[in-house]
């Protein structure tokens, strides 16, 4: 199976908690939800979401970058560049046909499809920009960091709704075990809020509705009281190398990436298997990847959306395959669900929890649903020494992505 | 140079991120790293802005701004005739 271990040596994140890592896990640890009424959103059923802070596009990636990247593009190539320089390779030096770009995206450049569809609307198909394809489809993200780092190795993006983040570094995982590639720069990118897309999701009951006037306290994982999730966006980058690569060049280990495992429910488009069948196949799967036994994992990085559904199930889960005794914490309290990002988000923060022996609080959890009977953490981060952490991310259309990440490589 | 060359220096300026010193009526739209795709957004731009229609094939990203200016004016006063 395995073609040697693989290091986590480079992160970098865009979050609404904060544009780089620092800012990022600072403000997830701080508890404190940044859901917001959002000016885009305004007259929407949902009016509210985790934006991305202000940035000058062009400050961080030149000139007529918001021409060339839509905003899902942007973020990637923001955490990316942060993910690159901290990993310390030098882009200009390497072998790029060993170098992978591997990235989760649900949707891609919607904004970009929005706007030109409103132009085709206005001026007919003469007004339609011939940058639209080349801006809205959503493997412009890998494409656009290849061209970035000049990286000629494989490169994709993968789609598995929410779960498109943790599936991508699964897949750079397999790119590096098979000595395909020394260095994958891997992750997920999201910037989804828009009126339609959001209204799609409060549509179909996703999206939390009863807390509009204090969006705040919107979003609550594993709460008594959640309602749905909170829309987010932004990106997660990590800077995956075979280990054997990063001790040759004497490069920092963040983490090792042990394992991966996948599966599908086969069962609801949208909702989970209440049995939790498909959970269950893809947790035991990464667990035998990484070569851990379930009772070694002391942290997970949960889903934890927020939705009735999905935390209840989930946490029946975590409880029947690892025990009770995992800490866990949900980063969606804080920082909203980010959708294809989603996985590569919580797998940078499962990352840093690790290193930082710290595993957040979970945002809004005032009184925790009496039914879940696993230990979240709560109000304040909690010192705690991870060994074997799990970061779990589940999508619609039943798609479900487990990554076990583990201290050193 | 023509009135038409500094609408179009300001268009290139404001639309397209171009800084005005960088722009000469000898200047090629590839120096401004700009490819055929951006060519075209260029054309509509002109088309919304100054009201003026050049065919998609008529310019280059190896043409010069002077001579896109050209172009732009024959236009007009082919329109206008």
């Amino acid at each position: 199976m395995s073609g040697g271990a693989v290091a986590v040596t480079g992160l970098g994140l865009v979050t609404a908690a904060g544009i780089g890592v620092q800012d990022s896990w600072k403000g997830v640890c701080g508890g404190r939800s940044t859901a917001a009424r959002t000016p885009v959103l305004e007259g929407m059923p949902v009016d509210i979401a985790c934006s991305v802070p202000a940035y000058d596009p062009n400050d961080l990636l030149g000139r007529r970058s918001t021409m060339k990247y839509d905003r899902f593009v942007q973020f990637a190539l923001i955490a990316a560049i942060e993910a690159v320089a901290d990993s310390g390779l030098d882009p200009r030096a390497w072998d790029g046909a060993r170098v992978g770009v591997v990235l989760g995206c649900g949707m891609g450049g919607l904004r970009s499809y929005d706007e030109q569809h409103r132009r085709m609307r206005e001026s007919g198909p003469e007004g339609v920009s011939p940058l639209l394809i080349p801006l809205m489809i959503p493997n412009m993200a890998s494409g656009h960091l290849g061209m970035w780092f000049g990286a000629r190795g494989p490169n994709f993006v993968t789609a598995t709704a929410c779960a498109s983040g943790a599936t991508a570094l699964g897949s750079a995982l397999d790119l590096l075990r098979r000595d395909v590639c020394d260095v994958v720069i891997a992750g997920g990118t999201e910037a989804g809020i828009l009126p339609l897309v959001a209204t799609g999701f409060a549509r179909m009951g996703a999206l939390s509705t009863r807390r509009l006037d204090d969006p705040e306290r919107a979003s609550r994982p594993f709460d008594t009281d959640r309602d749905g999730f909170v829309m987010g966006e932004g990106a997660g980058i990590l800077v995956l190398e075979r280990a054997e690569h990063a001790r040759a060049r004497g490069a920092r280990v963040r983490a090792g990436l042990a394992g991966y495992g996948a599966s599908a429910d086969a069962h609801h488009a949208t909702a989970p298997d209440p049995e939790g069948r498909g959970v269950a196949l893809a947790v035991t799967a990464a667990l035998a990847d990484a070569g851990v036994a379930p009772d070694e994992v002391d942290h997970v990085n949960a889903h934890g959306t927020s939705t009735p559904l999905n935390d209840a199930a989930e946490a029946a889960s975590i409880r029947r395959l690892l025990g009770d005794a995992p800490v866990v914490t949900s980063a969606k309290g804080v920082v909203g669900h980010t959708l294809g990002a989603a996985g590569a988000i919580e797998a940078a923060l499962t990352v840093l929890a690790i290193e930082e022996r710290t595993v957040p609080p979970t945002a809004n959890l005032t009184a925790p649903d009496p039914a879940i009977e696993i230990d979240i953490v709560r109000d304040q981060p909690r010192t705690h020494h991870s060994r074997v952490a799990v970061s779990n991310s589940f999508g619609f259309g039943g798609q479900n992505a487990v990554l076990v990440f583990t201290e050193g490589a | 140079m023509s009135s038409t060359y500094d609408q179009l220096v300001t268009l290139l300026t404001e639309r397209f991120e171009v800084s005005p010193e960088d722009i000469t009526p000898d200047t090629t739209f590839e120096d401004l790293e700009m490819d055929s795709l951006f060519m075209v957004e260029l054309l509509l731009v002109v088309q919304s802005e100054m009201g003026v229609r050049i065919s998609e094939d008529s310019a280059t990203p190896a043409d010069t701004v002077a001579r896109a200016a050209e172009l732009i004016d024959a236009q007009t006063a082919a329109a206008g005739s």
